[in-house]
């Protein structure tokens, strides 16, 4: 099957480097400290961050740092079939290791011991790219919380089929049996944090591939600063002095 | 963005986001950062870090998202919608979550749940000795799980928790009223915290945490009255420790009259309004607020609704615009 | 979700110290130089498809097994692979028994995306009857000891177990040809599976300082880390897998350049398991004509001896 067509167009008509559609919102979930939506082209994701606050199970505090839990979920509606998934499928628990792990990179715990963190991801509407969707709404989810990070974190996926390196993929493009190489990184210290690829790629291919995902990376990044700073201003505007 | 979740038509959507937007061109221009921005400093001065702020590679950089603030020396971010950050004086209410040996753990809207110990607590009868066995074993009469209290922060412990205490008589258990939330940026830290507002008849407490207490008016004494304790007194004492053999007659006595209870929703009502529109909290406004409210003879559950809220908008903007003129 | 349930082992503010300012002289606690291997030793036992490896202390085994089932709907023609993992609580304090946790279902599913997603093993030839019967290989990998570095020990040795597996062979029958004999050992030979490439994971560890990498963690190096990557290569110079999951942020130069070393180490490592696999099946098939070899069977004296020396890291004969 051709993925992208002679003149350069992939299946959705997009150039190779180009991404998809973002949008995003902060404030979705009134009752948590932090929420987010995230749209990626037809991903869309919800994320909800609870914290600081105090550790449920006792026997899990740490005390000289905040601990931070993860939960990814899809809906059952998210794909086209409607499955009833379980709950911890291998699947799901990899990726809730994952952002968590990414997040807590990012977070600084230190400041806010014997606390906790929980972290909610939620798909609403999956189609490609639903981890990096997942971090970015976390990101903003955070940041709406008033959590300390010392950085964004920012995720974007790239592929490689008929012989180009193609940003972002869609769910089409995922399942074609080609590379999907997920990045996820810290764009002030332009550092990797997620590093996930899968199927075969020559070294040399894969260093191009990833440098694509990385400058997506960085143009979500400044994306989501703009809506933070605008989220900002509005509040501050709206509190008055 | 967030914003009131309620269903505008047409006319008010205009109104509501032609208020927002007067709002908007009055704030000076604030220079609000979010996480990873570089803060700019002057650095021959020397600076001082301050909350929010951490050093990567030489530079001062934001972690949170907010409103730089300088004061002298000390640089720091102001982050809006934080969980609360408690200061030793400030007046707080909270929740009881557990009933734990010698102290009481509060839910108060921080990191981790503050503590009210025993000894930090007035005894009912008053007394000030020596808490014994026997006191610890009554906790569950003074406080119970579920109660809201009002208290004062006492300090920080080392590993950061917080620790209250309640001493005096205007503080202690809160009943016959509504606690509600709204974000703790939104109240502001002022000389008086407890309002007492005669007109209504009710009591309004507002928690540096933003845990808002609107109640029916309670007449605190002065502890120096309470040596002479007159035989009303201790019955008043005697119904704290027994409330749940409260007889018929004593019911009677402490009902609240239909118009007090109006009151508290309509001041309740007015606190979320104005903590959906993300307006700063002051008993002023607040008040403003009911009047208007009353003088619209709307229902009280009308003030929940879009053409309330779009009207405060409007109002809130004629009144920032007046301040404005006035300087 | 539920981390450190179980007793969790806590390091010492020494140890941790110590080992961090020892890496930053590019010094590691066991003597190893930062990108060193630890001493891997491959053991088969005596069933086709099981393997015992050893790397430093960590001890993994593997079993393979295979089972004739109808294939998935959307892929009628191919079998199919799946990685099992156990962390078993002998290994660990920390491990508890019955449901995998998060670091185990993390581990399967590396082993599985370098294994099936870069087609190592062709699951075509594992059809029998399109669209009816196909060869489901299981890949069991039971841990038994964890010295650090669970990932590329597992990886190992459900390498060697897939190497040394074999099937039974089948053979169509019947008026229409739909039916199946599955055929026993003692009858045809079983066929071993078809292996493309060997992808072969290499783990490596992130400190505090940026500068400071190594390969191969112990359990105590893992304790003190801040992030870890794992690239799984084979050695046509392929990226199978890999596998960085969040912690702390490196540079992509750092990140190319472990690509780099790993692709030297894959190359090492895979020449390990050849020989070893290879040793294995020279023991087994000796193994076939042992019945007739008297010398085995009798004498206890200086010939068996010597049998037993020539054969080091693998089959071990029965006397």
């Amino acid at each position: 099957m051709e993925y992208v067509s002679p003149e350069g167009l992939r299946l959705d008509g997009r150039r190779p480097m180009e991404m998809r559609q973002i949008r995003a919102e902060v404030g979705a979930v009134s009752k948590a400290d932090g929420s987010a939506v995230f749209e990626m082209g037809n991903t869309k994701v919800i994320a909800a961050v609870y914290g600081p606050r105090e550790v449920q199970n006792r026997s899990q505090q740490l005390n000289d740092q905040a601990l931070v839990r993860c939960e990814y979920t899809m809906s059952n509606f998210s794909t086209g079939d409607r499955m009833r998934r379980p709950k911890g499928d291998r699947r799901s628990t990899e990726i809730s290791l994952v952002i968590r792990q990414t997040m807590e990179a990012c977070i600084l715990t230190h400041l806010m011991p014997r606390s906790q963190i929980d972290i909610f991801v939620q798909v609403l509407q999956a189609d490609g790219g639903t981890r990096s969707a997942c971090i970015n709404a976390a990101t903003l989810a955070l940041a709406d919380a008033g959590i300390p990070m010392s950085d964004l974190v920012t995720s974007c996926s790239a592929g490689y089929l008929n012989s180009t390196p193609l940003l972002d993929l869609n769910y089409v493009e995922d399942s074609a049996g080609g590379p999907d190489v997920t990045v996820g990184i810290l764009p002030k210290l332009d550092k990797v944090t997620l590093l996930q690829m899968d199927a075969k790629l020559p070294i040399d291919t894969f260093e191009n591939v990833m440098q694509l995902a990385t400058e997506g990376c960085k143009a979500i990044a400044n994306y989501i600063r703009e809506v933070l700073q605008e989220n900002t201003k509005q509040l501050e505007s709206r509190r008055g002095t | 963005m967030r914003g009131p979740q309620l269903s505008l038509n047409q006319t008010q959507k205009l109104r509501l986001e032609a208020a927002l937007e007067k709002l908007e061109s009055f704030s000076s221009k604030a220079n609000s950062v979010t996480v990873a921005d570089t803060i700019p400093v002057n650095y021959e001065d020397g600076v001082l870090k301050g909350h929010g702020t951490s050093e990567i590679d030489g530079s001062v950089v934001a972690t949170v998202c907010g409103v730089v603030e300088r004061v002298n020396k000390l640089v720091y971010v102001r982050a809006l919608r934080a969980r609360y950050k408690p200061e030793i004086g400030d007046i707080i209410v909270g929740r009881v979550n557990e009933v734990a040996p010698k102290r009481w753990r509060l839910e108060i809207n921080f990191s981790q749940d503050a503590v009210l110990m025993l000894s930090s607590m007035n005894l009912p009868d008053g007394i000030q000795r020596r808490r014994t066995a026997v006191d610890e074993l009554n906790m569950r009469c003074i406080f119970e799980e579920g109660d809201v209290i009002c208290a004062e922060v006492r300090g920080f412990q080392h590993d950061g928790s917080l620790h209250l205490q309640a001493r005096s008589q205007k503080y202690g258990k809160l009943e016959r009223g509504q606690m509600l939330t709204v974000p703790p940026y939104l109240v502001k830290r002022r000389k008086q915290h407890f309002h007492h507002l005669d007109q209504y008849g009710i009591d309004l407490i507002l928690g540096c945490n933003g845990f808002i207490w609107v109640g029916e008016h309670v007449n605190t004494k002065d502890p120096t009255e309470e040596e002479q304790a007159s035989k009303s007194e201790q019955e008043q004492v005697a119904t704290k420790l027994n409330r749940n053999a409260a007889s018929l007659e004593e019911q009677e006595r402490t009902y609240t009259p239909l118009e007090t209870r109006q009151n508290i929703c309509r001041m309740a009502n007015a606190a979320r309004v104005l903590s959906t529109l993300g307006f700063s909290i002051t008993v002023e406004l607040l008040i403003e607020i009911v009047n208007l409210s009353i003088s619209l003879k709307s229902d009280i559950r009308e003030m929940l609704g879009s053409e309330f809220c779009v009207l405060v908008a409007e109002v809130e903007a004629e009144r920032r615009s007046a301040k404005i003129k006035k300087k | 979700m539920e981390q450190r349930l179980a007793n969790t082992w806590r390091m010492s503010v020494n140890d941790k110290k110590f080992i961090e300012s020892s890496l930053l002289s590019d010094l590691r606690v066991d003597g190893r130089r930062p990108f060193d291997y630890r001493k891997l030793s491959i053991k088969f036992g005596r069933e086709d498809g099981s393997s015992e490896v050893q790397l430093g202390e960590t001890h993994v085994m593997g079993f393979v097994t295979g089972q004739l089932v109808p294939p998935y709907r959307d892929r009628p023609n191919e079998g199919s692979l799946a990685i099992y993992t156990e962390f078993s609580p002998m290994a660990d304090p920390s491990f508890e028994a019955g449901r995998p946790g998060e670091n185990a279902v993390e581990l399967g599913r590396i082993i599985d995306r370098g294994l099936r997603e870069s087609r190592a093993i062709d699951t075509e030839s594992l059809c029998i009857l399109s669209g009816k019967l196909v060869w489901s290989i299981r890949v069991d990998l039971h841990i038994l000891d964890n010295g650090g570095n669970l990932v590329d020990a597992a990886n190992i040795a459900a390498l060697a177990a897939l190497l040394t597996f074999r099937r039974p062979e089948c053979t169509l029958s019947g008026d229409d040809g739909q039916e199946v004999i599955v055929h026993s050992a003692e009858e045809r030979e079983p066929l071993p599976l078809i292996v493309h490439h060997l992808p072969v994971a290499v783990t490596f560890a992130f400190f505090s300082n940026d500068n400071v990498v190594v390969i191969d963690p112990t359990h105590k190096e893992e304790a003190v880390m801040k992030g870890r990557l794992t690239a799984t290569l084979n050695t046509n110079g392929d990226v199978c897998a890999i596998q960085k999951g969040g912690g702390i942020g490196v540079l992509q130069s750092v990140v190319l350049q472990c690509l780099r070393i790993a692709s030297v180490k894959a190359a090492d490592m895979t020449s390990k398991i050849k020989d070893a696999v290879e040793s294995y099946n020279t023991v087994r098939a000796f193994r076939k004509v042992k019945r007739h070899s008297a010398p085995i069977a009798v004498s206890v004296d200086g010939s068996v001896a010597i049998k037993k020396q020539s054969q080091d890291g693998a089959q071990k004969i029965e006397l």
